[in-house]
């Protein structure tokens, strides 16, 4: 007894060792940057020289700034909702159901998440140019959707098949609900909390992604991410860093409800 | 009805019935005999491959099922996790177009005539078997559907909370005077709440009619054996006597059956078998007329009966003895007679009474 558990303790201690470092190396870059962002300093710089704020109200004074975070917001609100639709409404559709082909449809809804980004802004650069609609921020929401489809789709389909009693649905026809009333008061319920998680997670993918976006942006569609890519290459000023505090902040904050979010599926079930 | 899910194979085959107003039909069957599926079909959830289904005379064969008027009942009950009581129960009403205060008022009531009216404001989760029961039991009642459909809505169950819960089906089908389709696979069950049975086997009805004449006369011997325990004892048809069948056993013993359930003729010479239930033999310390030599094998003190083996017309038969005191019983060794009254035999049908022909 005590054999092991001082075995499982050693264990434990190598994979701490071992990781520790990993975790550090990972996470140092992300967390070196808010620092840098409280510098006193014209010129983005490591160690930062006294503390201020300055760089965050240059950063909120810019009016291109401004205007790509708003920007962005836009694109990720637009992008999550088609995902959500189309992700939800697919973990529905193809619920207990078994036909020739559905692998293969299953393998197209997550297509996004295995194709090269590069591959895929190529593609909707070319298919959109066609359509002359490169330049609209409408267009990267289209191509952030379709990036975040997967996201919501998985985590749909997890909270459906966990959440979701299929008599229910047979219970509620009997008593004479229509397609749509089974959907509101059977599906939705059930599929609701997975359909929030995968957003948060979508919305994570879609606020960040740079290569889209920057293959598709247009004179007043330069999302947030892209400026911050252009600002780099030209000044560096400390508003890069604290766009990137921005993006941290986000981000903690998605993970954070997207955690609720799963702890709220697994109390349903 | 028929149902077939391709490739020719019937999964319900010429199944036709019709269920009585008020009546309590309850189809029997082992897994895999197509009871269920008719009970889908009746519903609405599986389209028949061919054949009609009348309610009033009007074929709703066609009709999806929210487009039905039946209450249906499923196993675990199926209630709405997020909805409470209340509104569990006005959903029909709600589905059907009444309007808020009227079907609330509606909902309240059939609340209180299955006892629950202090807990419209419960979620299912947080009652008991039985009131989950009848939470569904009311909201399948509440929009007065033209039947009722159970889908072994018990058998998850453990026996003594089953077993209330069937008197309180029972009850409520009285009161409402509702007509009841009913599925299950316990012959207990079945016997206790239904006034007819239906036994299926293979997607067929193979008998249909009250538990005593089911269970007492059975037509084959799948459901002889079925429907509880049963003696069946191979002999040959020699005539009739009185209306009763003329059976001779082995060694030239001969006895007397009803004729078969179904109505089919006998040929003289012809091989038959005969069902005897174990309560309905009758066991004597002393020869006496039409009773079968034998010796007692093995006997067990059951409780409100005694269970005797015994080898007698060439085989082993089961008799269960409630007279007797087990304490001056004959058992193992002891020479007895064997015998019953031919109204409580039955001839079976099936061409070799095996009981794997239904």
């Amino acid at each position: 007894m005590s054999a092991s558990g001082s075995l499982r303790f050693s264990g434990n201690t190598l994979l701490l060792i071992a990781a520790a470092p990993i975790l550090l190396f990972l996470l140092l870059p992300s967390l070196i940057i808010v620092p840098m962002a409280l510098s006193k300093s014209q010129m983005i710089q490591f160690p930062p020289e006294w503390i201020s704020l300055h760089s965050f109200a240059d950063y909120l004074g810019d009016q291109q700034w401004v205007e790509s975070t708003l920007l962005s917001f836009k694109v990720s609100i637009v992008a999550v909702f088609i995902a959500a639709v189309t992700g939800g409404t697919a973990a529905i559709a193809l619920l207990g159901r078994n036909f020739a082909g559905k692998g293969l449809l299953v393998g197209l809804i997550m297509m996004p998440i295995v194709t090269p980004v590069v591959i895929l802004a190529l593609g909707d650069y070319l298919l959109f140019a066609q359509l002359h609609l490169v330049g609209s921020w409408i267009t990267i929401a289209i191509a952030h959707g379709v990036l975040a489809t997967p996201y919501v789709f998985i985590s749909a389909q997890t909270s459906l098949t966990s959440n979701l009693n299929p008599a229910l649905v047979r219970s509620a026809r009997s008593l004479g609900a229509q397609p749509s009333s089974v959907l509101y008061h059977v599906y939705w319920p059930a599929i609701r909390p997975g359909v929030l998680a995968g957003s948060m997670l979508g919305f994570a993918v879609s606020f960040d992604e740079v290569v889209l976006a920057l293959f598709l942006q247009g004179a007043n569609s330069v999302t947030l991410p892209v400026r911050t890519f252009t600002a780099i290459q030209f000044e560096l000023t400390p508003k890069i860093a604290a766009s990137a505090s921005l993006f941290i902040a986000l981000a903690l904050v998605a993970l954070a409800l997207q955690a609720l979010a799963a702890r709220k599926t697994g109390q349903l079930s | 009805m028929w149902k077939s899910y391709g490739q020719g194979a019937y999964v319900v085959r010429d199944v036709s019935f019709a269920l009585r107003r008020g009546e309590f039909l309850t189809l029997l069957g082992p897994s895999g005999s197509g009871k269920t599926t008719t009970l889908m079909m009746v519903a609405g959830f599986e389209k028949p491959t061919r054949g009609e289904i009348l309610v009033d005379g009007h074929d709703v064969a066609s009709r999806p099922p929210e487009r039905r008027n039946f209450g249906v009942v499923f196993q675990g009950y199926a209630l709405f996790p997020q909805k409470n009581v209340l509104e569990n129960v006005e959903f029909g009403l709600r589905m059907k177009g009444v309007p808020s205060a009227a079907r609330r008022r509606r909902a309240l009531d059939m609340l209180d005539k299955v006892g629950l009216a202090g807990f419209a404001a419960r979620k299912p989760r947080e009652l008991s078997g039985g009131q989950q029961q009848r939470v569904a039991l009311a909201r399948a009642l509440v929009f007065e559907p033209d039947a009722l459909l159970l889908d072994e809505p018990l058998s998850a169950l453990d026996r003594k909370l089953r077993e209330s819960l069937q008197n309180e089906i029972k009850d409520l089908q009285k009161r409402f005077g509702i007509s009841i389709l009913f599925v299950t696979h316990d012959q207990d069950e079945a016997m206790m709440m239904s006034d007819r049975v239906a036994v299926m086997a293979e997607g067929r009805i193979t008998q249909i009619g009250s538990p005593s004449d089911v269970y007492l006369h059975p037509a084959t011997p799948f459901v002889a054996s079925f429907l509880g325990e049963t003696n069946l004892v191979p002999g040959a048809y020699r005539g009739t006597d009185e209306g009763y069948a003329v059976v001779e056993f082995k060694d030239a013993a001969r006895g007397r059956a009803r004729l078969p359930a179904d109505g089919r003729t006998l040929t003289a010479g012809e091989a038959v078998v005969v069902s005897v239930r174990p309560e309905r033999m009758r066991l004597l310390i002393q020869q006496a007329e039409r009773k079968f030599a034998g010796v007692v094998s093995d006997c067990t003190f059951m409780g409100r009966h005694t269970r005797y083996r015994i080898q007698a017309l060439g085989q082993p038969l089961t008799v269960s003895v409630t007279e007797w005191s087990p304490a001056s019983a004959p058992c193992a060794g002891a020479p007895v007679w064997v015998g019953w009254e031919a109204e409580d035999a039955q001839i079976l049908s099936g061409p070799d009474g095996s009981l794997a022909t239904p």
